[in-house]
């Protein structure tokens, strides 16, 4: 019985993993800066929500995803709601392309998943760079886009394997 | 055409409204409630401050917990590359420490003095503080370069309080919450500190470069041919935002590493930080200070004594001046002394180098002698058949054989 209540727990702990791995993600910002190279860095939750909405997982909540941006917007010291509407629009915008897609193909959604990224970083510098007077350097937001979709493609790879863990 | 039309409003449709069983919330609600937070946060209301203050000491917290595994693994790489440069670096602060410590002896007489002439001018005294503060949350964001500190409103820390690194300044608050507050480092691209160029003492603004380099602006072109390599920039206090007189970091003229452009390479490493002092500022009136000062004394004290009181601290402070003038004076005779006795060591070295040079020369043309004797000997040397030659040994000989016995043989 003790058993079967463990492994109930991990089960449990093991579906709601994207979204545990999500929020931490936001909360260290998991992106490898502390390697000091210049300009590198990519956006983990933009490949984990684009991956795990476009998959339609079932405990990838929206309100927690709207959540974890404000969470995000907190730490990096964003005015609250940028992220949460980066996040928003992604769940849209994979929403979108589940519909119109009838036979999924990785290499379609890597480059869907480049015009997603390029949209959400023209937004959040647009938003941040007018309405909020904000000096930012569009070469980080460039080479921050292309990392992320050079990422995608290496996670795809092991969230593939969690998901055929998660179906048996 | 219009059948591919509705497919597409169709399935826009389904993206914003549709939500499937485990969604409490569709994607075009949550969009909606993004603006309106972003409307919000644009705002400056006294209910979204408390309320943004609420979520930022809940949100720095859980990130601190959450971070401590990557600043484990950060820290052990530090480490690792901090080891390969440790004596280098040894040796380094302890010149700078000498340097420092003769530093701080004028700095005293000029605080000392500054205060004096500040009473005389204000009606109050601003005493600073300054308090040790650990960094909770430091993720070197590429696009905003900014740290969380564990001191807030709690601890007196407003907005534009100066944060120092040891004595340089690393940038200024610029949230503040109940017990932490976020600092705006001087590397980000929205700081802009005015400053003194020494000792040129041209004035202008450092802005952000989003590294560990900052950039000059606002001078006149002709101005940076006047710049030397190693020349000190520190704040002047234009604008009273930052203090006057803080060092921030040194000019580099090195074209490779600053792409022709005017840089300042900052003191601090900034993705270094681990503690930093935060100076919180009390403004006392001086009638207070010395209501306060005469119930210490118990006693009436007149202007003159007050007068006699700052001469004998002034006189204190000359003396302690002198003694480490004198001490520095011996240090530098002992040092000199040292020297001198290197520069004979050496001058007998280069003696003795110079005899075995000689030694090694004459040996050289007495090997080159020897050597054409062997070949040239018989040319040169009289006998029964060689009626022309020299006796063996004589001056004579000697010539003909290092000229191989052309002119006899």
């Amino acid at each position: 019985m003790a058993k079967l209540t463990t492994k109930g727990t991990f089960s449990k702990l093991y579906s709601w993993f994207p979204i545990i791995l999500l929020f931490i993600s936001v909360l260290n910002e998991f992106d490898f800066n502390y390697l000091n190279l210049d300009f590198f860095s990519f956006n983990f939750p933009f490949i984990l929500i684009f991956f795990f909405t476009l998959k339609d997982f079932k405990h990838f909540d929206f309100f927690l995803v709207f959540l974890a941006g404000l969470i995000n917007d907190t730490v990096v010291g964003l005015p609250l709601g940028i992220s949460s509407l980066s996040y928003t629009l992604i769940c849209i915008a994979t929403s979108y392309f589940r519909n119109i897609t009838i036979r999924p193909n990785l290499i379609k959604d890597w480059f869907y998943f480049l015009l997603v990224v390029c949209l959400l970083n023209s937004i959040n510098f647009t938003i941040l760079n007018l309405f909020f007077s904000y000096n930012l350097v569009l070469m980080s937001y460039l080479v921050n886009t292309f990392f992320t979709f050079i990422f995608y493609i290496i996670f795809v790879y092991f969230f593939k394997y969690y998901l055929k863990g998660a179906n048996d | 055409m219009a059948s591919s039309r509705d497919d597409f409003i169709i399935a826009i449709r389904s993206a914003f409204l549709k939500k499937s069983t485990q969604q409490k919330f569709s994607l075009l609600t949550l969009v909606f409630l993004s603006i309106f937070i972003i409307i919000l946060s644009s705002l400056d209301l006294k209910v979204i401050r408390f309320l943004k203050i609420g979520i930022s000491e809940v949100v720095y917290r859980s990130s601190f917990v959450v971070s401590i595994p990557e600043n484990l693994l950060k820290s052990t790489v530090y480490e690792i590359s901090e080891y390969s440069t440790f004596f280098k670096d040894y040796k380094k602060t302890k010149e700078e420490l000498d340097e420092l410590k003769s530093n701080s002896v004028s700095s005293e007489i000029i605080q000392f003095e500054n205060k004096e002439l500040k009473e005389l001018i204000n009606d109050y005294v601003s005493s600073s503080n300054k308090i040790l503060a650990k960094i909770i949350v430091d993720h070197d964001s590429p696009f905003l370069k900014s740290i969380i500190i564990n001191k807030g409103s709690k601890d007196n820390i407003k907005i534009g309080t100066n944060i120092y690194d040891q004595a340089y300044l690393v940038g200024r608050v610029i949230e503040v919450n109940y017990k932490t507050s976020r600092v705006l480092l001087l590397s980000d691209l929205n700081s802009n500190v005015p400053v003194t160029i020494a000792p040129q003492n041209i004035q202008a603004i450092i802005t952000g470069a989003g590294d560990n380099f900052g950039s000059i602006r606002y001078i006149k072109d002709s101005f940076p041919e006047n710049f030397r390599d190693e020349s000190i920039a520190y704040t002047s206090g234009t604008g009273a935002i930052f203090k006057s007189g803080i060092p921030i970091g040194k000019i580099i003229l090195d074209d490779e590493v600053t792409d022709g452009k005017l840089k300042v390479r900052f003191y601090s490493d900034f993705s270094q930080l681990k503690y930093v002092f935060a100076e919180v500022i009390v403004k006392e009136e001086i009638d207070s200070i010395k209501k306060t000062s005469n119930n210490n004394e118990n006693n009436e004290i007149k202007p003159i004594d007050a007068k006699i009181k700052i001469l004998e601290d002034e006189l204190n402070i000359f003396e302690q001046t002198n003694t480490k003038f004198r001490e520095e004076n011996e240090n530098l005779k002992t040092q000199i002394n040292s020297l001198n006795e290197q520069i004979s060591t050496f001058e007998e070295k280069i003696t003795s180098q110079k005899k075995e040079i000689n030694q090694f020369d004459i040996d050289k043309k007495e090997l080159k002698f020897l050597r054409l004797n062997l070949e040239h000997g018989h040319k040169c040397r009289k006998s029964f058949f060689n009626s022309k030659g020299f006796s063996v040994g004589s001056k004579e000989y000697k010539e003909c054989v290092l000229t191989k016995g052309r002119e006899n043989g």
